[in-house]
């Protein structure tokens, strides 16, 4: 086979598809596409298509926000809290009757002040961000429920569905998606980002400004978390302070199963995007098989299990 | 005096002072909170979380992190109620309940030591599938058909102290003292303080590590079964803020995230504090919500201590970045 390599040939060509990382995983995801086809007769078709498209936008959509951050080597467990405090603070705007643009640069902006809290604290305190989130994650969820006392917000006015409607989720998704794959692989930021997630130490003597990217990453994630939560509350046409519980996790999992690496500094959007139709394909495939919802948690965690160990493996190999 | 200016006593010292203070204010505020009645309430309430954060800090002295120890609490409960259910006698599904949480604990052990995976997102995924098996074994319900024996056990007192506090001070005791007074604790800090030099020091690592988890997972196991008799039902949802409260706890009693360091003594006296707040708030008749936010304010404050110092400090001179 040496022989044939770099001769422009196909088969080369093939074997440079197989050597993209994200290669294995939409593999994967072609043959549980086909599988679902062959076993279940209505999943095959476009109703069932759009259906999984709107339903993977909202995590996914966080799931960039969690791809940044874990590039640049940190965690961040506040997602579902900041979507959560975002669209019921927020929220509050739909009470007291203000028009629709200031509600969702409201909600938008609670967003990015909460993730730059957590940027705040991670870069100020320097302790691992895994417990920083976990500690603002409850504060954030906390002060939702003293603030709304755990009530529903739920006449709202039909304006606040249209960003929930039909394909428009999907298309705020593809939107994120192309903006974060540019800025990944385009832009000084991007880069950077890479740099400091692979070796921190070393970004910060080449001149990179660890401190502002990294807040600025958390600040994204902030923020996606936020606009995630508007999708979310166009598609169910009420604010819950339960919402986002446990996005952290779908998030994680999405981004890990994608082929980014736990330790940082490598990884893609694309990946990401992967990672969250694998999750919707499959929660819909199970939904349709009529499994009981209760293990949608055990085919999560042992995805990213599965996911970390493959990672695991390319790490040691290095 | 050269003991309590020691690092790791200051600590301890600073906790009892600490929770005399709470005492002190809420017997003041609160004529109630100095009754028999409250004081072995508080006792009862505090011990199966006491477990978990005996499990959670040897594991994290340990050098690792345990996030699934409320799971497994939960799966514990959820594996003795169906199995009673299902008419298996009782003795023996309490052997398989304590079963179930060593083999979550194997489990762990197994991804983060043979396949070297990170303890955190380890822990993280199999807490989803414990839980996810909980709510498929209860199927989301809360069974209460248990026998009376065993409910009995809250009602039960050892020289006026109630029995599930007997228990968890029991269960504390002989954990520190392996901790502190057996080689098999003594490599357990080892292994925290340092992995290498311990391995090359001729201590079994992996061995060790295997043992912690599995430790671990039985001690949550136990808590599991103190849970379902302190409320006479098993809940699918039993220790859904183990996690936060546990690890608060454990890092405000002198542990630390990096190994190598900790007692048990310490988190218990975390644990005490928490419980006399939690406590004070019910009495005041606070908003329980604020529970999770002064835990988290603390949690950070605890962890950031030094760097807020050192931010401090810092304001007051002018520095390059």
């Amino acid at each position: 086979m040496n022989d044939l390599a770099g001769k422009g040939t196909i088969i080369t060509g093939f074997r440079n598809v197989f050597k993209v990382r994200e290669a294995p995983i939409l593999i994967y995801v072609v043959i549980m596409i086909a599988v679902f086809s062959f076993t279940i007769d209505r999943f095959f078709s476009m109703k069932n298509f759009e259906i999984i498209s709107r339903q993977i936008t909202t995590i996914g959509i966080v799931s960039v926000g969690m791809t940044l951050v874990i590039l640049s080597g940190g965690f961040d467990l506040s997602v579902g809290a900041i979507l959560s405090f975002a669209i019921n603070i927020g929220g509050l705007g739909i009470v007291f009757g203000w028009p629709i643009w200031m509600v969702y640069t409201f909600m938008l902006v609670l967003g990015i002040i909460l993730g730059w809290i957590n940027g705040f604290l991670i870069t100020r305190l320097a302790v691992p961000a895994l417990i920083i989130t976990l500690g603002t994650m409850n504060i954030y969820r906390g002060i939702t429920m003293v603030i709304t006392k755990g009530v529903y917000i739920t006449p709202i006015p039909s304006v606040y569905s249209f960003i929930g409607s039909g394909y428009v989720p999907f298309l705020f998704y593809a939107a994120v998606l192309g903006i974060f794959t540019f800025v990944t692989l385009k832009t000084r930021f991007g880069r950077n980002i890479f740099a400091i997630g692979g070796a921190e130490e070393s970004a910060l003597y080449s001149g990179v400004p660890v401190r502002r990217y990294k807040t600025l990453v958390y600040i994204i994630s902030g923020f996606l978390s936020a606009l995630s939560g508007l999708i979310l509350v166009g598609k169910s046409g009420f604010v819950q302070p339960q919402a986002g519980l446990g996005y952290e996790l779908n998030a994680i999992a999405a981004v890990v199963i994608g082929g980014t690496s736990i330790f940082g500094g490598s990884g893609t959007i694309a990946g990401t995007f992967l990672g969250s139709v694998m999750l919707g394909i499959i929660l819909a495939g199970l939904t349709m098989l009529a499994v009981n919802p209760y293990w949608q948690g055990l085919i999560t965690g042992v995805l990213i299990v599965f996911a970390i160990t493959l990672d695991s493996l390319r790490y040691l190999k290095r | 005096m050269r003991i309590i200016r020691s690092g790791r006593l200051k600590i301890i010292f600073i906790l009892i002072g600490v929770n005399i203070f709470i005492m002190a204010v809420l017997t003041y505020l609160s004529p109630t909170f100095m009754t028999y009645a409250n004081i072995t309430a508080v006792m009862t309430r505090m011990s199966e979380l006491g477990m978990l954060a005996i499990a959670e800090t040897i594991v994290l002295i340990s050098g690792g992190f345990d996030i699934s120890i409320g799971a497994v609490m939960a799966l514990s409960g959820a594996v003795l109620g169906t199995l009673h259910v299902m008419g298996v006698p009782f003795y023996l599904s309490i052997i398989i309940a304590l079963g179930a949480g060593i083999a979550v604990g194997f489990l762990n052990a197994v991804l983060v030591v043979n396949l070297r995976l990170t303890p955190f997102i380890v822990t993280l995924a199999t807490m989803s599938i414990v839980r996810s098996v909980v709510y498929a074994l209860l199927k989301g319900n809360v069974l209460t058909d248990l026998p009376e024996g065993f409910l009995n056990l809250y009602y039960m007192h050892v020289l006026k102290l109630p029995l599930l506090f007997v228990i968890l001070a029991a269960t504390a005791v002989i954990m520190a003292i392996m901790l502190k007074k057996t080689i098999l604790g003594r490599r357990i800090y080892a292994i925290g303080g340092n992995e290498k030099t311990a391995f090359v020091s001729g201590v079994y690592v992996k061995r060790i590590r295997y043992l912690v988890y599995c430790l671990s997972g039985f001690i949550c196991a136990l808590a599991g079964l103190l849970f379902t008799a302190r409320i006479r039902a098993v809940i699918p949802d039993a220790g859904l803020n183990a996690p936060l409260e546990v690890i608060t706890a454990v890092l405000i009693g002198g542990t630390t995230i990096y190994g190598g360091k900790g007692s048990i003594l310490g988190s218990l006296l975390g644990i005490l504090a928490m419980y006399l707040l939690l406590n004070g708030f019910s009495l005041l008749g606070l908003n329980p919500f604020w529970e999770v936010i002064i835990l988290g304010v603390i949690l950070i404050v605890v962890i950031g201590q030094e760097g807020i110092i050192r931010s401090f400090k810092a304001s007051f001179t002018r520095r390059p970045v």
